[in-house]
């Protein structure tokens, strides 16, 4: 779905405006609420360089997911759930994590750019912090030379 | 649409947790270990229970004096003696604290309807525990508890009077007497209740992979820290001996509001039928509680592309509902062993589709390949950033 197709009646930019997407980032929809802050095409109105994809919990995030983001150009992509301690689904983003960090198969592949890769763990009520890490991360990722 | 579970977790519960991480920090916060911190109470209550063993006496004319014997002369007895108090209280907290939180985060329902049935029976039992405990000290508070009981008991509808008899021994004139088999009845739930506890943390753990029922040791540290502390404080007192000729009178009597509040109002001369309809309100409200909600996703479950599947088992091992099992195939597949889910069983979580490294599994909801197509199609025509 190209950015220019439709427009949410939220997105004050109009399409030509939104920039290019930097960060994709997979979402627990029990995490961080989200639902109300997206454009049509499921980017943070409060960033629309940042493409948010909702999943029903992180431990379904496949590793090969981030690194097909990194693959087809994102310059970042970070993977969000509840927190350890409180999934859902008792385990799912302790598992994620463990997926990240190389302590579980399936893990992420070595060869990733690991500066790329970041996971945040916020419950639903916790908007602002998620911002406040968004930002960072794209102030480390743009900070990385291309090489 | 927002369910009243929703609203009261996102308005009260997540709030809270909130300020709980702060405190706690996430890795310690009580909150995140409400199933574990029950476990850690009853292993208090067995141990110091098991101490106190050594001393009481379970006979009428012995039970007050082998109390005395604890509070006043044996070593440690009074300290042991409030850790088993404030352990009851701590437990009985804690488990309400692990009922709101499973019932208030909507996990209670569904695939979880095993953990929660047993959980009310758990609930349930324990209050017996509690009760029987009470009784024990033979002190007058404990001589009107068991009175007031009887009476409850004895109000029952049509099995009242078999019900009152397992406290009560018949003489040969017929009527109905406390006897020390009162005492030794009384101890033998109290001690023979909590074994079959344990049978029913089986029963609730059976479709749960791993529970986590140890909490982590700064955590343990805390709370027994706490439980000290508040013995140390506040030790408990043994009332005086019940007179033979003693009649309850409410003002002087003192019962524990967490497990004798049904006692407590009797005390306070409520009407003996609205008791029971509050006490059997409880067990029954929480059973109905998980039907008044419309189901989130009937009929979803993970589905196995068998084609794909190698039988690695890691889908297996990582189902947090042992939902999947691994199953001989003898379709030709070069691979030995297919991954099976159990509709009944699944949350539709994907934690398996997340485990698989074979796009072999898959929640219908959330297949991984149109996550990878989204992924792919957000970035199309994009130049690369890092290349
Ligand atoms: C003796 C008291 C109890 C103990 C020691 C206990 C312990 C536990 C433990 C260790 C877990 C696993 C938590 C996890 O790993 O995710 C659990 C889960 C659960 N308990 Fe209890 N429990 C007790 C009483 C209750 C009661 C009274 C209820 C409710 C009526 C209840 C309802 C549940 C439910 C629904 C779950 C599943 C939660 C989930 O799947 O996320 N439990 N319990
Ligand atoms: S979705 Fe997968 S991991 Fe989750 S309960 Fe079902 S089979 Fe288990
Ligand atoms: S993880 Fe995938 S390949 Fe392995 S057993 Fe499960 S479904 Fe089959």
């Amino acid at each position: 779905m190209m950015a220019t197709e439709t427009l949410s009646v939220n997105a004050a930019p109009p399409a030509e405006a939104l920039p290019p997407i930097r960060l994709i980032g997979l979402v627990c929809e029990r995490s961080v609420e989200l639902e109300d802050r997206l454009n049509a095409d499921g980017r943070l109105l409060d960033d629309p360089s940042v493409k948010i994809i909702l999943v029903p919990c992180s431990g379904i995030i496949q590793p090969l997911m981030m690194e097909t983001s990194l693959k087809n150009g994102a310059q970042g992509c970070f993977a969000t759930g509840c927190r350890i301690g409180d999934c859902h689904y008792r385990e799912g983003n302790k598992f994620l994590q463990e997926r990240l960090l190389g302590q579980r198969m399936p893990k992420l592949k070595p060869t990733v750019d690991k500066r790329r890769i970041e996971a945040y763990w916020l419950s639903a009520v916790e908007y602002d912090e998620f911002r406040e890490l968004i930002e960072s991360f794209q102030s480390t990722v743009s900070s990385i030379p291309a090489s | 649409m927002t369910t009243y579970v929703e609203a009261i977790q996102k308005s009260l519960v997540l709030p809270l947790e909130k300020v709980a991480n702060k405190v706690f920090t996430q890795k310690y916060n009580p909150l995140y270990y409400h199933g574990a911190l029950p476990n850690l109470f009853l292993w208090a209550l067995f141990l110091t229970g098991l101490l106190l063993l050594v001393y009481y006496q379970a006979t009428l004319s012995t039970a007050y004096a082998s109390m005395k014997y604890i509070t006043y002369q044996a070593p440690f007895g009074n300290a042991i003696r409030s850790i088993h108090r404030y352990a009851a209280d701590g437990m009985m907290i804690f488990v309400l604290i692990h009922l709101f939180r499973v019932w208030f985060t909507d996990r209670y329902r569904e695939y979880r309807i095993i953990p929660w049935i047993s959980g009310i029976v758990l609930f349930t039992v324990l209050f017996l525990v509690g009760l029987t405990g009470y009784m024990l000290i033979w002190d007058q508070d404990a001589v009107a508890l068991t009175n007031v009981t009887i009476n409850l008991l004895r109000s029952f509808p049509v099995i009242g009077t078999g019900l009152a008899g397992f406290m009560l021994a018949t003489d040969l004139s017929g009527s109905s007497l406390i006897t020390d088999y009162t005492i030794t009845r009384m101890l033998v739930l109290h001690l023979g209740i909590p074994l079959l506890m344990m049978f029913l943390l089986w029963w609730h753990y059976l479709r749960i992979t791993r529970p986590v029922t140890d909490a982590p040791l700064a955590l343990v540290l805390m709370m027994v820290g706490g439980l000290l502390l508040v013995a140390g404080a506040a030790p408990v007192v043994l009332g005086d001996m019940a007179p033979p000729d003693f009649a309850v009178v409410a003002k002087s009597i003192h019962l524990d509001g967490l497990y004798a509040w049904p006692q407590q109002l009797a005390l306070a001369g409520w009407n003996m039928g609205v008791i029971w309809l509050m006490v059997l309100a409880v067990p029954v409200g929480l059973f109905v509680l998980p039907y008044l909600q419309k189901k989130a996703l009937r009929g979803q479950f993970a589905r196995v592309v068998a084609d794909n599947c190698t039988g690695c088992s890691l889908c297996y091992n990582d189902c947090p509902y042992e939902a999947i099992t691994m199953v001989d195939r003898n379709d030709g597949s070069r691979f030995k062993r297919l991954a099976t889910v159990n509709p009944e069983h699944c949350a539709n979580c994907g934690l398996c589709v997340g485990a698989c490294a074979f796009k072999a599994i898959d929640i219908p909801r959330c297949e991984s390949k149109d996550v990878l197509a989204e992924i792919e199609a957000a970035l199309a025509g994009q130049s690369l950033a890092s290349a």
